[in-house]
Order: structure tokens, then sequence, then C-alpha cells
């Protein structure tokens, strides 16, 4: 019984679908029309300016005339330019003085704000503060701070008996200038993320450290800091992000001069050689072949960031482990011989 | 239901696309009724402006929109011409002119619009610059910026000089005595400056040269002995210790006037409004200009131009060029202190009233004197790609200590492999 009375059912809606093929894409239309708006500013925004980069970067143009194709050009001229190495190298040190301390620091304020018993919340918000206000106005600030001849910073190295720096002309002054602001801005920032991850260590394993009479700087080192691993990771490869894309900072200190990097150009980002190409000298395919190569770059520190944080610990000290034991036998197979 | 839905997504997709396409189908900017303009701030006399917005003298119906940038204003216009639509129908163009010459198609050429009629009225050299080596007229004549010394009359009496603005220019007629003088200034009174950096030394004396970085015909000539010399010159005024080492766009540039460590300054007419006027009212009274040491000479001095887009060409060429009248540019000298490029100005009563601030002197007869007397130069479009390398060097011998022959190879290595990008070499 069952089995007859199945047959023409499936029969029905074969016949059915025979007459009138569904339309897939017509029965999921208002589905795909109501996320369409993401997808179609995303197209006007997004996706056609990076194509379009990738147009102009193998053309010459002012912006204004025609374009004229020159093929693979910029990027040749690009990897002779010193200037763009130049570039690189002053992104990299600037990233390293203001990362290196900015985590440094910020591990350490969350451990202090972790153990805080009062005002704990006044605590947080005001560090995490300089990060909510404007880049502009804190570097107008830092500039004034910084000055060479009428700053603060000097004024107080010369009252203590030191003599002054030209932190604004000076290659290391300049650079120690912009890290100093960048660390400043998200040191509280990286702190708060810091603290959330300490919170989310249990109190149970620090109760058992005390219990077997761990002093509080062993619990730090060999507690907080192995267990905060991930969160570390994470503020790192953020860090890098921003890091290879800081532009605000030189720019507003040192404004539209012949060196957009401050003397020397000791100032100038990637960023800001891409927009002194692009905007000031209206270079337009210079410009988008160095965002380019900063898009290459940042493939390259990603590609870093990834084997370091990839697979789990216990596959990686396996694989260390069997690597051991080949060189191992191969050791005594040589001494075999 | 689903019905429903679909006509309203369908609906607004057409009314977003009408939307679209409706920014695209105008291509200038403003109202029908309005000729729309662009300038930075403080290129223009508001009362004058304020008359055109009511109605464009000779066009009643006709008004002005004007628009003030306050930064980053070539990108803005830059940004317009290449978007092709929603352009201003009159823009302001800066020393650079000669940049955008290579696009001079987006602009009417003035002289279709009459403006031969208008030449005799302007500086020779002035007009020039707005025509391109094709002899079309891109763009018309605004203000100049003739150079002269500014000095500090306080500093000199206590060095013992005769503050007679004739007797400096006397005691100061070259750049050599005018270094000695630097050093007895600074004698008198420690940390004396005459520059406030090596850059400034460099572009007023190229400032002052009838020749610049490259001949009408495109031959580079910025290796040659005259930008050499400036070069060598700027070197030192540093070496000397007269310079100041406050580098543009430091917070130390305006500090240098504002605390009295710049005495005497070779700087354009528009520097006694942003150095002392602004910088340092309290000396007021106290500073004299007379005739620069090293000669006459131009720094600065902007344009107006018509692009391709304006909706009505013959009333924009009027607007400037009643904008631009001997009359009204002596207007503009009161405020904002633009310096006229038609000579019949520097006799108007408005422009030889005494300026207290300069102890009552005359200052237009100075500054008048150096842009008649003005060589003028040959300004190419690659004169930006040029400079920029040598200034850069020059900072570096500065702030850096770097040898200055090192520091003249390196730029003239840049600039040699920036000019054979730009195919202009």
């Amino acid at each position: 019984m069952a089995v007859t009375k199945t047959i023409p059912v499936t029969a029905a809606v074969r016949e059915e679908t025979a007459e009138k093929p569904p339309n897939r894409f017509r029965q999921a239309f208002p589905q795909y029309a109501a996320i369409s708006p993401f997808f179609i500013l995303f197209a006007v925004f997004g996706a056609f300016p990076i194509l379009f980069s990738i147009w102009i970067s193998f053309h010459s143009w002012d912006g204004i005339g025609a374009m004229k194709f020159v093929g693979f050009e910029q990027y040749s001229y690009l990897l002779g330019d010193p200037k763009f190495w130049q570039a690189i190298g002053n992104t990299m040190i600037i990233w390293v003085l203001s990362t290196v301390p900015m985590l440094l620091l910020a591990l350490v304020i969350a451990n202090a704000l972790h153990n805080a018993t009062r005002f704990r919340t006044f605590y947080r918000i005001a560090y995490f503060i300089p990060n909510v206000t404007s880049v502009v106005a804190v570097t107008l600030v830092f500039g004034s701070i910084f000055s060479n001849n009428f700053g603060l910073l000097n004024a107080f190295l010369q009252s203590i008996g030191l003599g002054k720096v030209e932190w604004l002309t000076q290659p290391w002054g300049i650079k120690i200038a912009i890290a100093t602001i960048v660390t400043w801005r998200w040191v509280g920032y990286n702190a708060i993320i810091f603290l959330a991850g300490l919170q989310a260590i249990s109190a149970d394993v620090y109760e058992a450290a005390k219990v077997d009479g761990a002093s509080p700087r062993q619990t730090f080192w060999r507690i907080t800091v192995p267990m905060l691993r991930p969160v570390i990771l994470f503020t790192a490869v953020t860090s890098t992000i921003g890091g290879l894309q800081i532009f605000t900072e030189s720019r507003v200190l040192f404004g539209d001069t012949n060196n957009i990097g401050g003397p020397g150009d000791a100032g100038m980002t990637i960023v800001s050689y891409l927009y002194q190409s692009a905007f000031i000298k209206n270079q337009f395919g210079y410009g988008a072949a160095i965002g380019w190569a900063l898009f290459i770059l940042i493939v390259l520190f990603s590609i870093i960031n990834w084997r370091l944080i990839g697979g789990n610990d216990s596959e990686r000290l396996t694989s260390r482990a069997k690597r051991r034991a080949d060189r191992k036998i191969a050791v005594q197979k040589g001494a075999a011989k | 239901m689903p019905l429903s839905r679909r006509t309203f997504l369908a609906a607004g997709a057409a009314a977003a696309a009408a939307g679209l396409t409706g920014c695209g189908s105008r291509s200038s900017l403003g109202a029908a009724n309005e000729l729309s303009m662009w300038t930075w701030v403080g290129s223009v006399n508001d009362d004058l402006i304020g008359q055109a917005e009511k109605g464009i003298p000779g066009y009643d119906g006709l008004k002005l929109s004007m628009t003030r940038i306050g930064s980053n204003y070539k990108t803005k216009v830059l940004t317009a011409l290449a978007g092709k639509s929603l352009v201003p129908d009159i823009v302001a163009i800066n020393d650079d002119v000669a940049t955008y010459f290579p696009n001079a198609d987006q602009f009417h050429d003035l002289y279709d619009l009459g403006a031969k009629e208008r030449e005799a009225d302007f500086l020779p050299w002035k007009w020039k610059w707005g025509v391109t080596p094709q002899g079309k007229m891109m763009a018309y004549p605004m203000d100049t910026g003739p150079t002269a010394l500014f000095y500090r009359t306080d500093i000199f009496e206590k060095a013992g000089i005769d503050i007679d603005p004739a007797a400096v220019a006397q005691l100061a007629p070259d750049w050599d005595t005018y270094i000695a003088l630097g050093k007895k200034l600074k004698q008198a009174v420690p940390g004396s400056s005459i520059t406030d950096n090596v850059n400034s030394i460099f572009s007023y004396r190229m400032a002052q040269q009838p020749k610049r970085y490259m001949t009408t015909d495109g031959q580079y000539i910025g290796d040659q002995d005259h930008v050499r010399e400036a070069f060598d010159l700027a070197v030192r005024v540093v070496k000397e210790g007269l310079s100041a080492n406050a580098q543009d766009g430091s917070t130390d540039a305006d500090a240098v006037v504002t605390n009295g460590k710049l005495v005497a300054f070779n700087a354009a007419v528009w520097w006694a409004q942003l150095g002392p006027k602004n910088a340092a009212p309290k000396t007021k009274g106290l500073w004299r200009v007379t005739a620069a040491p090293g000669g006459p000479g131009n720094r600065g001095g902007s344009f107006l131009a018509i692009t391709k887009y304006c909706k009505n060409p013959q009333a924009a060429f009027a607007f400037i060029s009643w904008l631009e009248s001997a009359q009204n540019q002596a207007q503009a000298f009161l405020d904002p202190v633009l310096f006229p490029s038609t000579p019949a100005s520097y006799t108007d009563s408005r422009l030889s009233a005494p300026d207290e601030f300069f102890g009552g002197q005359r200052i237009v007869d100075v500054f008048a004197e150096s842009a008649k007397k003005y060589p003028g130069a040959y300004f190419s479009p690659y004169d930006s790609i040029i400079g920029q390398p040598l200034s850069a060097e020059l900072v570096n011998v500065e702030t850096a200590g770097k040898s200055p022959d090192q520091a003249w190879n390196d730029a003239q290595r840049q600039i040699e492999r920036e000019l054979t990008r730009a195919g202009a070499i």
C-alpha cells in the first residue's frame, strides 16, 4: 500500500518540475536584493578602485591628460628607486621603535590594571582615551613638545643640565618622535586587549602557583605571558598592519614641505611616499605601483605571521621531534660509515 | 507581496541609477545663473568678491559662486579636472602655472576672449608666464611677488649701521656685502640670522636670475653654473652661521620672526604679512625695506584660468579682467596684501600711503622698482620636479651636515632619473 501511494506523488512532482523548471536565482532574488547594498557599494568604492589602481599602475598619467601605457616601467623604476627603499627602511624602523615598547608597556599596564582594586574603571578609561582622540590634534601637540628650538622636551632637558636634541631635524630624532606618538596613542588600546586576555586566565592557576611559593615575577613570566600568547600574537599582527601604514603623524609634523618626511626624508613612510608621488607630484601611475608594492609587503608579513600562528603547539612539537630524530639517524649513519 | 517588494527594490535601484547618472550629465559646477570659482584662502579681496556675488559686472543675470579652499588646493582642482564633471568655471592657479601647460586643452584660450587688448596694462614678464610655448594664453595674471630686503632698524642701530633704506642698499648691493653685513649684525647681537633656513637663500637667489632650470626649447640647464652658484651661496650662508635653521613647515618657522632672531631677510612682498605682521606684531615701526642685495627678483604670484567646461566664457573673462584691473588690484593690495601685476596701480594713492608698520615708509616704491626691473625667467612644466630634490638636499646639508658636493650630485642624479621618466630629457 505504502509503495503504491508514494509513486504517483513523486511522479507528480517530477511532472511539475519538467513543466516549469524552478529558476533558483529568481526564487532567491529578494534575498539577493536585500544583501545587495553592501555589494553595490563595495563594487563602486572598493572593488572598482582596486582594479582601476592595477590598471593605472601600468600607465603614466598626470590625472588630467591621456593615459599612456608603459607596461612594467613603473615597477622597474620602483625597484631602482632609492627613495622607495628609504621609505621601506623608515617604516620598518618606526614600526620597531613603536611596537616593541608599546607592547611591553601595554603588558605591564594591563597587569597593573588587572591587579588594581580601586578606581578600576577610571584607569581603564584614562588609558584608552588617547586612542579616541584625533591623530592630527595629538600630532600637533607632540610637534610642539618635540620642537627644536622652543619645545617642551628640550626645555626640560636643558633645565636638568642636558643639551638640547634636534628632535625634528635629526634622522633618529624624527623617527623617535613619530614612534612616540604612535606608542602613546596605541598603548592603552593594547593594554585593554591584554586585560581581556588576563581576565580569561583561570584564578586556579595563580592560586596553585601561590601555594607552590612562586614569586610575582615568576608568576608573570611563567604563567601570565605564556597563557597570553594568542592575545600577544593578535596585538602583534594588528600592530604590524597599522605600522606598515603609518602616514598621518609624519604628514602633520612636516606638512607640504619639499621633504615630505622632514629633513632628509627621515620620517617618510611608504604611504607618505605614495601620497607624495600621486597627489603632490601627480604621478598617479607611480603612486598606484607603490600601493601595490605595499600590498605585496603586507602579504609577505601576513605569511610570516600566519606561519608563526598557524598549526597548534603539539603539531609543531611533533614535527620538531621528528626532525630531531631524522637528524640523529643521519648522524648515526654518518658515524657508521 | 513578493511582487510589491520587487517593485519597491526596482524603483529604488532605478532612482539610484538616475541619481548617479544625474551627477555625470552636467559638466560645470553651480546653477545655470552662477559662475563658480575656486581659489585658496587669502588670494582675493573679499569686498570685490562680495560685489560679484550679487551680480557679475556687465552680466546682470549672472552671479559669482565663490569657494575658498583651505588646504590641498591643487589636488582638489586636479581631481575636479580629472572627473570631467562639476568642474568650476574659473580656477586660481599658483606660480606653478607651467605645470598645467601640458593640459592647456582643459582651459579656454584667453586670447580668443579678447585678452590681447589688456596685455599692455600688465608687467610683460608676468603676462608671458600665463602663455604656453605654443602661444595659447591659458592663465590671466593676478598678483606678483617682487622681492626686497626687509630689515630691523633696532638691531641695525645696535650694530652701528645707518638705518636709512638708501644707505643700507648702498652698503649691501650684492650677496657678498650682504653676508659681511650679516656677520657684523651677528657680532653686535648674537643669534642674529639673515634667513630662516637654507632654502630661502637658494629660492630667492634663483628668483633674481633671468633663467631657471630649463630653456624654452626644453633643454635641461639645472646643472649649470647659475644654479650651482645659488646652491653654493645658500650653503655659504649656513656655514657662516647666519641661518636660523628653522625649516619650512616646522613650528620654529614663525618663532624665528616672533623672537627676533631673523633681523634681515631678502624676501617677497607677501612675506610682510605672513612674516612680521602676523608673527611679530610688536615689532611695528621697527622694520624697513630696501632694494635687495643681488638685484630685483620675483617669487610667487598667481593666475586665474577659465576651464573648458565654463558655462559662459565671455562673462567669465569679463569678470576676471574686471577683478584684475589696475583699479581693483590696488584694492587687493590693501587686503590681503596682494602686490599688483598692473604698473598703473603703483601710483594709486591707496598703495603709496605710508605704512606705519614700516615706520611710515612707502614700501610700494621699493617693490614696484623690483617688479618693473625683474628680468623674468622661463618656468618649465618640470620646474617643480627639478626644484624638489635640490631643496631636499639643501635641507640635508643644513640639518644633517651632508657634504655640499655629495648633496649636489645626489640631487642631480635624482633629477635626471625623474626627468627621464617624465620624458623631459
